[in-house]
């Protein structure tokens, strides 16, 4: 049946399923373009020209042969067509994307291993992520020092602890590079760890090493301690004054609210003031362009429906334009901060709601207008008591979600110097400060969060 | 007035024959039955070539119920638009009170419009506005821009609303969104704002075709009373000869743009309504 239709359909056509299928076997589709399948055979041809083209342009010879299952299957697509029988175009189309889906996994380099095998690496990332420091304690740093003279001289300066604590006190009052000496520590604060440290004549300083080892102490419950260091080398070979310092950070007090939280705060404020304010310009602009940009009210005139073009066009532009690359052209223009955000935002906000309040404008219903319009009103008045009435519920709701969407591309501007909660983010990523980053992230999540559920809020009850 | 109307709307028992009760009661006005609307050769062709209206001249007595029947899309509408010019009209002339609508410029027109109240099959409020909002906005035409849109209605207004409001039986609802209101409340609000303008011409687009017949009668009765007790003109298009015979002291028939009768309800007998609605809608409507 199938064959007669096609045959009476696109004459000549070939009769013989075998001599299709080897037609298709040397040029694929080719049998099924002669057995009156034109259509089907010119898709068959053209996506087998495209892959092969794709695969010789990007040079991905190994994976020519993935074609092969679908220049076999085409082969026998034209027999079975010939015969009559049912063809399984969706597998046809399965292989070819077999292809396809090859050449975009490698172009787009996925690396499985990679992905696997990286993962270790973000985990200073993930562990300051879950350790945002909004919270912290006030810390001390305290430190004691003792004079030691390297070399020895023939006689050394008396050892003389001083009656201030906390105190360290040397076993003798010089040494010789290399040679061990024994640290006394006393009124520091009970069970607390701390660093010993070397301060040369000059004021350099180093951290004091046993072999690779760092030298550390532990204080005991009295604020004592104990502990062995090597005299490290020294420049100079005439006897010198060094200085042994055993250095102590401790936490003390309470937990109180990091200067962290208070930049967040802060900048987060500057986020939000900032959606704040592009939101309300760009709103109050789109509102001005949207009545231009509405059909329906511009249809009078053929200057009118001109204004409607160039107010359309302008519009599709600038909503065309990223608000991150107009943040880099602003920060040009009036330089980092803030401001440079807001002017980016704005102009992305007056496009986009340009064309939702002017399609707000379109679909509203002309019966009021006409009733409006019917009693002798002037158009001022129709425009107040039969569009705006309908327009206003969607222009809120559309303005509230927008100032959403501010806020969270404002966290993104901040990155190319917007000001905001981003530039700060920016930073702290950049100093590998994972817990102020951390800190900052569940921010901004927790402000996306709340306005998302305002804006649904708000929208749900205008509507 | 809103007691006459309650009196007026007890007394008229549905379903004596209307003509009978208006023969017996001659209203005042129509001693002098002057022509007080002209249609003069009317066409209307719409942009896609659509000729809605061919070439129709009728004309209209003050004080006349004149009821325009026809099936859908034979111009009814259009008709009606064309007298207020919410159509432009392609030529012809309407000339009201010897006026000419169709050359009035656009104050002008506003001022003649004012005087025509118009009510529409989907009554055509203002939904997210109170009921008495959309009632003063009948005054529009009468009030200045700024006083309207700073809603510093005069207080004959406002007083004139709740007035109209009580007259068609709505006046609790005066202060609820106008979607919250039923089909037929609906549709008597839009009967009060058309009674704002205080009008002289009535225009009713099918008011009563997206109401339950029980409705349509309540509804098409304060009509009635607003021709009968205010000796208001009113133009109707209804879709039912039914209802029109019932309500008209004239009937126009349209068909195709054209008008294939004009007369009264009475003379229209079987020949005529096959001419007007077509042979096989006559076995739809006996059934
Ligand atoms: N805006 C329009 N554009 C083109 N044709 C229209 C338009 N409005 C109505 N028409 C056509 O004009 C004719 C008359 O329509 P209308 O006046 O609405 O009839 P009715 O009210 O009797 O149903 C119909 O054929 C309709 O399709
Ligand atoms: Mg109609």
């Amino acid at each position: 049946m199938a064959r007669e239709n096609s045959a009476e359909k696109n004459s000549p056509s070939i009769r013989n399923p075998s001599l299709a299928a080897l037609l298709s076997l040397l040029v694929p589709g080719l049998g099924q373009i002669l057995s009156g399948r034109r259509e089907r055979g010119v898709s068959i041809l053209l996506t087998t020209v495209v892959l092969l083209a794709l695969v010789a342009w990007l040079k991905f010879w190994d994976l020519a042969p993935l074609i092969l299952p679908f220049w076999l299957y085409n082969a026998w697509d034209a027999r079975q067509l010939v015969l009559g029988r049912r063809v399984n175009t969706t597998l046809l189309v399965l292989l070819a994307a077999l292809l396809t889906y090859s050449v975009g996994w490698r172009v787009t380099e996925i690396d499985v291993t990679q992905f696997v095998e990286g993962a270790p690496k973000i985990r200073p990332f993930v562990s300051g992520l879950l350790r945002p420091n909004y919270l912290t304690r006030e810390i001390e740093y305290g430190e004691a020092k003792s004079p030691v003279e390297v070399p020895c001289s023939d006689n050394p300066p008396p050892l003389s602890p001083g009656p201030e604590l906390p105190r360290i006190t040397l076993d003798r009052p010089c040494a010789n590079p290399g040679e061990p000496l024994e640290v006394f520590g006393e009124g520091f604060p009970p069970n607390i760890k701390g660093e010993l440290w070397w301060e040369n004549t000059i004021g350099d300083q180093s951290r004091l090493r046993v072999g690779r080892e760092f030298v550390d102490f532990q204080t005991d419950d009295q604020g004592r301690f104990q502990a062995q260091i090597v005299v490290p080398q020294v420049t100079n070979e005439n006897p010198q004054t060094h200085y042994v310092e055993a250095r102590y950070v401790t936490h003390v007090g309470p937990l109180t609210v990091s200067e962290t939280t208070y930049l967040v705060v802060q900048r987060m404020g500057e986020t939000i003031a900032q959606a704040l304010m592009a939101t309300t310009l760009g709103a109050l602009l789109a509102v001005f362009f949207s009545f231009p940009a509405a059909r329906n009210l511009m249809a009078f005139h053929p200057v009118a429906i001109l204004l409607y073009y160039v107010t359309r066009g302008m519009l599709n532009i600038l909503r065309a334009i990223e608000p991150l690359i107009m943040a880099i052209v602003f920060v040009v223009w009036v330089g980092l901060g803030p401001f440079a955000g807001v002017l980016a935002l704005t102009v992305h906000s007056i496009a986009a709601l340009g064309k939702l309040y002017s399609e707000a404008i379109e679909s509203i219903e002309p019966g009021p207008i006409e009733a409006i319009t019917a009693t002798g009103a002037n158009r001022i008045q129709v425009i107040w008591f039969a569009v705006l009435p309908q327009v206003w519920p969607p222009f809120i709701a559309f303005t509230v979600y927008r100032w959403d969407i501010n806020v969270r591309m404002s966290t993104i501007i901040g990155f190319v110097g917007g000001g905001g909660i981003g530039f700060l983010l920016q930073q702290w990523i950049r100093l590998t400060d994972f817990r102020s980053a951390g800190a900052a992230i569940w921010a901004i999540a927790l402000v996306v969060t709340v306005l998302d559920f305002l804006s649904r809020e708000v929208r749900r009850r205008v509507v | 007035m809103s007691g006459r109307g309650a009196r007026s709307l007890g007394s008229t028992a549905f379903p004596i024959p209307f003509t009978h009760t208006r023969q017996t009661q001659p209203a005042p006005q129509r001693q002098d039955r002057s022509n007080v609307l002209q249609i003069r050769n009317l066409t209307k062709i719409y942009e896609d070539g659509t000729v809605a209206l061919h070439d129709i001249s009728f004309e209209v007595k003050d004080g006349e119920f004149l009821v325009i029947i026809g099936l859908s899309g034979s111009g009814k509408s259009t008709l009606l638009r064309c007298i207020n010019r919410l159509i432009e009209p392609t030529s012809g002339q309407v000339i009201w009170d010897d006026v000419d609508i169709t050359a009035a410029n656009q104050g002008e027109l506003r001022r003649i419009r004012r005087q025509i109240g118009m009510i529409f099959q989907h009554f055509n409020l203002v939904k997210r506005l109170p009921v008495l909002t959309n009632v003063l906005t009948g005054r529009l035409g009468y009030v200045s821009t700024w006083r309207s849109i700073l809603g510093r209605w005069p207080r004959e207004d406002r007083e004139r609303a709740f007035r109209n409001l009580e007259l068609v039986g709505i006046a609790e609802k005066a202060y609820n969104r106008a979607d919250e209101l039923s089909g037929g409340q609906q549709q008597r609000v839009g009967i009060a704002r058309a009674l704002m303008q205080e009008p002289r011409l009535l225009l009713a687009d099918e008011p009563v075709a997206s109401l339950d017949p029980a409705t349509s009668h309540s509804v098409m009765k304060y009509i009635e009373q607003l021709n009968r007790e205010m000796g208001v003109t009113v133009l109707c298009s209804l879709h039912f000869l039914s209802l029109a015979r019932t309500y008209a002291t004239r009937i126009i028939a349209l068909k195709a743009g054209e008008i294939v009768f004009d007369g009264d309800p009475l003379d229209i007998d079987d020949r005529r309504f096959k001419e007007i609605y077509g042979e096989e809608a006559v076995e739809v409507e006996i059934r």
